[in-house]
């Protein structure tokens, strides 16, 4: 029994379950366990109209975090103190919003979710589970490692000069090859990028195409960095040069050496450290490091791993490929689905084709397509929307009956619906839909609400079903159009000529991207920083890594380590203080001053008043981009009191030495604001 | 009954359950979950939310410790908390709105399972000696005044219920620490403390024992035979009316902190090693117990080298010193141990802090001591030289030739300043600290008001009156002869240790029978690590004198008329002094321009200047002092963090290892105008030396109010 509580404790994240069914798995041993809470908390929900939201122990020693979107429930359990509750929530965001990513609209009906999520088929299952598992823990790692993730921006690779040659050689040789190309099976390149590790270098959209949101563009960063991994610490080491023969050659053989019954969680790990000096709770640092091992009871003891790590029993599918070979191969395309407007009008995941081309270790091109068939996500969408709000009239009780019929709403969605069932066909959706025109628009007995209710659930369960069988039963990945092969391999090809000579240069660039050393003779005191433009999306900080070969300024030993859980605690802070409506934060501890800043601009960039910002309660969406975009919303909210103007939206992060007075850090801090803000004029994208 | 009905539904916003559930009464699947309630509140709940509530939570507890291996300790929901405490069968559950810190939430039932634990033993043991009804009743009365007690801010830190010590003069705190010590040198008495209308005036015990007795006055004054007191109150009686002695529970580690040091040491230093490492460890603060190690190196280090240091330069002329030598030590040791420990502890405060510089002191030169812990030395030492057992003597001997006294403590000043009705508000309102700053060479001032805002700073109220005390007992020689209202004090001092010797009891508690103690440490009231006493309580109107004692008190009826004889006519001249000089209502609360809170981390109180009914500008201080009260409550190394909302801005400082200081400007405070820049600075200057609360900021007061924004 011990053996196997270890072992389903090791799964640190539930999948999604629901009413805790039964099943045989490791997972399933741990939602058994978990029954009791989950039956609680729907009982609670339904007696109180409340629901547990966090448990914790004895000084916080175990974490559980509990999160309900929609019917689904998501429960992240913590063990070893190193995450705390907004980390964990915002994990579980996280998890969601990558589903959403990979099942679209069908995550808005419960039922169809989870027979995604638990395919009734094992193997399918298996890899489902592992997918995720696998995001989570490339999650995690990019969380605890990269400044981008940490604070969920973009960071661009600053090289103008570099960035222009390669958007050129995208919109030329990519955008254009592709959609001027007569066997492109009516797939339309969209977007091409180029990155370097989890750094932008290029980016490029076509002139047809809507932007992408900031969140979208992390999620394609994290997707590339979970298929080919570009790890920092590994490759790193001077004896293997090749980070992809450095995984597949060390790795693999210690995880073996190591924790035979958890071999995933191994996986990041560089060669060498397994010397086995079991440290418990080591202080956490980023940097590689011995430690990372399972032993007795306490399962996270790792130091460095990210502890957000969903350790599985195996390693997902796709990063198993990597290992493969030594050189990197295409992975087969990825329907996956973004936020896009489609013909002028606002459309939430719209089915896209990822194509992730790596160039080079570390280097990658990702190209996303468009199929012919996007306009029937917008209808769905439309339709799926309108009978959501018509559930909610429903639900809150305003409409019923007779005074139903003549709501404007009800008939537009009559009229598009009966359209779409004209045009589709289809027996289920006509029948179904016929069932609900007679509940809902019948003269002689008018329905209840609740019969009501039923049926358009039961509507919208055919819609979703619908576009589960348009845009991910035919996924690209499951035969389903997409761009051939040679076309790819051309592109690839193509580009991996074009940057031929830059390569190394990109390699080291993207390590070292920004230098501290450019500010230390105008800032004197100042010892980290991190600008974010939150309405782009995109961040500035000077490199912070503390890897065997590249070290920052402050070098690789303990000191930039410290800085790192400095800056990363900071990071923490100023976002629990913005959740509460606090846009200024200032600290001092122990040697440091801490600041943090939010602020409005407009287009001149003159200040703006500031304003209340909105409280939120701790068991909110955190303040993040990734898992609910909270900045979006923010701007959209100060917007309205600015009709006028474009509002932008700034945040800055600073580390000073505690020696320097408040008037001085705040003084500095706008001017390293304005110079930041004078550069990111040279416009790059 | 009606008042009791309102303070139930205005508590509701924050406290909305509590329960108490015995597991082992619902084994089996037919046992009604109503079966393991034992108390719930509030008590009007339908049977079924309290069996829906106790079932869910009890069931999750369970799940939660079988996959966890530890219980919650607490279990949050959206517009819910719960702290929850499991004691084998017995689980205990406080729900607080979620606006409410965690660690108060945790802090408050951890305080309720720690009231019903004192005052009735374990509680299976209660639930079985006593029934269901009786109790609740009880807890009914707890929760009750511990409802009614607890403003916002209270809610936050979870403080004590204490006097505002700016509105009291402080020769009646003074007082009440003397009549405190009096008591403590009867047998078998431990420490106590004294409460006017519910509220601290002065207190010997660490906080979680305060806060403790603090409920007892609550149950007393509604005149309810508490559990278990009958069997006491036939066997004493002889005691008076208002006179009641009860058993109360102990935990071992309260019990050892009374017991550890000798009765001496208790009554002068201001926080004992144990109430220090209690609070430090629930800090978690290293900086705390580097202090106090300082405290006792320095202490030590007084002890070995003042007699050869401070004697030698000219006090061996004194007689005392070289006629009785055996008797310097049994007085200068006998007593001032104690007290150099604490000098010693508030030195080394003093140095840590830095703020004060003590170039700016007057030190008089003829002492050639180089450092002020040495000067403190000096003080404490020629101190019991006059107000030791010889003081009637001395006070007698009017003409007692001691000529460093007038220059070390310049009377004039120093006594007026003490005895002065004015005297008081002068020391409240310009801060004693100013006064020490301000008056950089003024000899006549500096010593005593350095002294004063020294010991108020770092003590417990009582241990600066009792510095007082004894440098009012040297000084009488020379000192006027109106000091009517100080007569009273000194006297009590003075005669003391010859009440004692009288008594015919062991000539001090430092030796007092060591067997007294150990009988009592052995007889533990129950496995569960609970230690019987006595406590004794005497009231007379508001004021209340209790008394935490061995057990053996009881039985002791000459012990008790001393304990009663000495302190009976005291406590009616504290209580009518008290009267007259407490401001009837507080409701005039003048207007305020700014919001602060000042809360004594290790005393666990608090100052305020929040009115009864939060402005929503109030409850924007709340928030943040909520927030930034949770985070200094975690990081130890933080030691100042200023925040903004929208243009209203808080600041939260804590200033030493011990005081945390939380200061709210007004919604109009622009930072980036230099005015308000400097008004806020010299706000927080002037809230920062009040007398007996605030020590210095550390590193140069609190000019971090400027909150501008990046970018011009």
């Amino acid at each position: 029994m011990d053996e196997e509580f270890e072992e389903s404790l090791r799964l640190k994240f539930g999948q999604s379950e629901n009413d805790g069914e039964e099943l045989p798995a490791l997972e399933d041993q741990l939602s058994t366990l978990l029954a009791p809470v989950i039956i609680s908390s729907m009982t609670m929900l339904e007696k109180l109209s409340d629901t547990y939201t966090c448990f914790s122990t004895e000084n916080g020693n175990y974490l559980y975090v509990l999160h309900l979107f929609g019917e689904c429930l998501f429960i992240a359990i913590n063990g070893d103190r190193t995450e705390g509750e907004g980390e964990l929530r915002r994990k579980l965001c996280v998890l969601k919003y990558l589903c959403e990513v990979h099942f679209g609209l069908v995550t808005v009906d419960g039922q169809l979710i989870r027979k995604e999520l638990r395919p009734p088929d094992l193997e399918q299952r298996t890899r489902v589970w592992e997918q995720f598992q696998s995001l989570l823990r490339t999650y995690g790692r990019l969380r605890e490692q990269e400044q981008s993730f940490a604070v969920e921006a973009v960071e661009r690779l600053i090289h103008p000069q570099l960035c222009e040659l390669c958007i050129e050689a995208l919109e030329q040789n990519v955008i254009q090859a592709v959609n001027s190309s007569r066997e492109r099976a009516g797939e339309e390149a969209l977007h091409a990028l180029l990155l370097v590790h989890s750094k932008l270098l290029a980016f490029y959209s076509s002139h047809g195409a809507s932007s992408l949101r900031p969140a979208d563009l992390l999620a394609l960063i994290l997707l590339v960095q979970d298929l080919y991994p570009s790890e920092s610490t590994a490759e790193d080491d001077d004896t293997q040069p090749s980070p992809w023969r450095g995984r597949s050659s060390q790795n693999i053989p210690v995880q073996q050496a190591w924790s035979p019954h958890s071999a995933g969680r191994a996986r990041r790990s560089s060669a060498g450290t397994e010397t086995d000096s079991s440290l418990p709770e080591e202080y956490f640092t980023p940097a590689p490091s011995p430690g990372d091992q399972s032993s007795g009871s306490t399962i996270w003891m790792d130091g460095d791993t990210p502890p957000t790590d969903t350790p599985q029993v195996q390693m997902a599918e796709d990063t198993l490929q990597t290992l493969l070979p030594c050189c990197p191969v295409p992975s087969s395309p990825r329907r996956i689905f973004l936020d896009a407007s489609v013909k002028d009008s606002y459309c939430p995941m719209v089915p896209h084709t990822m194509y992730c081309l790596p160039l080079w270790p570390g280097i990658n091109m990702v190209l996303l397509t468009k199929s012919p068939s996007t306009p029937l996500a917008l209808v769905l969408y439309q339709l799926l929307d309108g009978f959501s709000l018509l559930e909610k009239k429903l639900k809150e009780g305003q409409e019923a009956g007779s005074a139903l019929r003549s709501h404007p709403l009800v008939g537009d969605l009559r009229q598009r619906m009966d359209k779409f069932v004209k045009n589709r066909g289809g027996q289920e959706i006509q029948s179904t839909w016929l069932e609900f025109k007679t509940k809902a628009f019948s003269r002689s007995e008018p329905a209840s609400s609740w019969e009501l209710l039923q049926a358009c659930g039961k509507v919208k369960r055919q819609l979703c079903t619908i576009y589960r069988l348009s845009f991910l039963t035919v996924a690209p990945g499951r035969g389903g159009p997409q761009l051939p092969r040679h076309l790819q391999e051309q592109v690839q090809t193509l580009m991996q000529e074009k940057l031929m000579d830059w390569k190394d240069f990109l390699l080291v660039k993207s390590r070292r991207n920004v230098t501290m050393v450019s500010y230390l003779e105008d800032f004197p005191g100042l010892v980290h920083f991190i600008y974010v433009d939150r309405t782009t999306g995109q961040m500035v900080a000077p490199s912070l890594s503390s890897s065997e070969r590249t070290s920052s300024e402050l070098g690789k030993g303990p000191l930039a380590a410290f800085i790192r859980t400095k800056v990363w605690s900071l990071i923490r802070r100023a976002r629990r203080y913005l959740q509460k409506g606090y846009t200024t934060l200032l600290f001092r501890e122990g040697d440091f001053h801490c600041s943090y800043f939010l602020w409005f601009e407009n287009e001149m960039g003159h200040k703006l008043q500031i304003m209340e910002v909105p409280v939120l309660s701790d068991d909110s969406a955190p303040v993040g981009v990734l898992g609910g975009d909270y900045y979006r919303k923010l701007l959209r909210y100060y917007s309205k009191g600015h009709p006028a103007e474009a509002v932008k939206c700034y945040e800055l992060l600073a580390l000073h030495l505690s020696v320097i007075p408040t008037d001085l850090l705040v003084q500095q801090a706008s001017e390293l604001a304005r110079r930041l803000w004078e550069a990111s004029r040279v416009p790059l994208l | 009954m009606a008042a009791s009905s309102s303070a139930e539904t205005k508590s509701a916003s924050w406290w909305n359950y509590f329960f108490l559930y015995d597991g082992s009464k619902v084994k089996e699947e037919g046992d009604p979950t109503r079966a393991g309630i034992c108390y719930f509140y509030p008590s009007q709940t339908l049977l079924d939310q309290q069996e829906l509530l106790c079932g869910q939570i009890a069931g999750v507890v369970h799940c939660i410790s079988d996959i966890s291996g530890s219980p919650p300790t607490l279990i949050r929901l959206r517009k819910l908390k719960f702290a929850v405490k499991v004691d084998g069968d017995y689980l205990w559950v406080l729900g607080c709105t979620v606006e409410l810190p965690d660690v108060s939430c945790t802090q408050f039932l951890d305080q309720l399972i720690g009231f019903f634990h004192f005052y009735n033993g374990p509680v299976s043991l209660a639930y079985k000696s006593c029934s269901r009804e009786e109790l609740s009743t009880e807890w009914d009365t707890f929760i009750e005044q511990i409802l009614k007690n607890t403003s916002d801010l209270h809610k936050i830190f979870n403080s004590l219920w204490n006097l505002d010590q700016t509105k009291v003069e402080p020769l009646l705190l003074l007082k009440a620490a003397l009549i405190l010590q009096t008591c403590q040198r009867s047998p078998h008495i431990l420490a106590g403390c004294i409460l006017y209308q519910g509220l601290i005036v002065s207190t010997q015990l660490p906080p979680s024992l305060t806060a403790k007795v603090l409920l007892r006055r609550a149950a007393l004054r509604d005149q309810r035979t508490p559990a278990g007191g009958e069997a006491l109150q036939d066997h004493g009686a002889a005691l008076p009316l208002n006179v009641q002695i009860i058993p109360v529970f102990l935990s071992e580690e309260e019990a050892v902190s009374l017991r550890e040091f000798p009765g001496e040491l208790i009554t002068s230093s201001p926080a004992p090693p144990a109430r220090l490492q209690e609070r430090a460890s629930a800090l978690k603060e290293g900086a705390t117990r580097h202090v106090e190690s300082t405290a006792w190196t320095v202490a030590t280090t007084l002890e070995s080298t003042s007699p050869d240091v401070a004697w030698p330069n000219g006090r061996g002329e004194n007689g005392h010193v070289s006629d009785h030598p055996a008797e310097l030590l049994d007085t200068a040791w006998g007593r001032a141990p104690g007290l150099s420990h604490s000098l010693g502890k508030q030195a080394a405060l003093f140095r840590e802090t830095e703020d004060l510089d003590l170039s700016e002191i007057h030190i008089p030169q003829d002492q050639e001591m180089g450092t002020s812990s040495d000067y403190f030395a000096f003080q404490c030492v020629c101190a019991p030289e006059g107000g030791g057992p010889h003081c009637k003597e001395s006070v007698s001997d009017s003409g007692n030739p001691d000529p460093r006294l007038p220059e070390t403590v310049p009377v004039g000043t120093a006594i007026s300043g003490l005895f002065s009705p004015s005297a008081p508000e002068m020391l409240s309102q310009n801060g004693a600290l100013e006064q020490c700053k301000d008056l950089p060479g003024d000899s006549s001032a500096a010593p005593i008001s350095r002294e004063d805002c020294l010991s108020r700073r770092t003590s417990w109220p009582l241990s600066s009156p009792r510095l007082e005390s004894r440098q009012t007992g040297a000084e009488l020689p020379v000192g006027d002869q109106g000091m009517e209202q100080g007569v009273d004090g000194v006297h009590e001092s003075c005669s003391a240790p010859h009440l004692e010797r009288g008594s015919g009891s062991a000539d001090s508690q430092g030796t007092r029978p060591p067997a007294d103690r150990t009988a009592c440490g052995s007889t533990p009231a129950s496995r569960t690590g609970l230690v019987r006493m006595n406590l004794y309580t005497h009231s007379v109107k508001g004021l209340v004198l209790s008394l935490l004692a061995e057990e053996p008190l009881l039985g002791d009826s000459a012990a008790l008329k001393e304990v009663y004889h000495s302190s009976l006519a005291s406590l009616n001249g504290l209580e009518v002094h008290l009267k007259e000089t407490l401001p009837g209502d507080e409701a005039a609360s003048t207007s305020r321009t700014y919001s602060f809170a000042h809360l004594d981390r290790i005393q666990n109180v608090l100052m305020a200047n929040l009115p009864q009914v939060a402005t929503p500008q109030d409850r924007r201080f709340l928030q943040a002092v909520s927030l930034l009260h949770s985070d200094f409550a975690q990081l130890p190394a933080l030691y100042e963090m200023t925040v903004r909302q929208g243009i209203a801005a808080q600041v939260g400082k804590v200033t030493c290892p011990r005081v945390t200081l939380f200061l709210g400007a007004e919604p109009g405070f622009d930072p980036g105008v230099p005015d308000h820049e400097k008004r806020l600075r010299s706000r927080v200057r002037l809230l920062q030396p009040r007398p007996g609360n605030l020590l210095p900021a550390a590193g140069g007061g609190g000019a971090e109010l400027r909150l501008p924004e990046p970018t011009g």
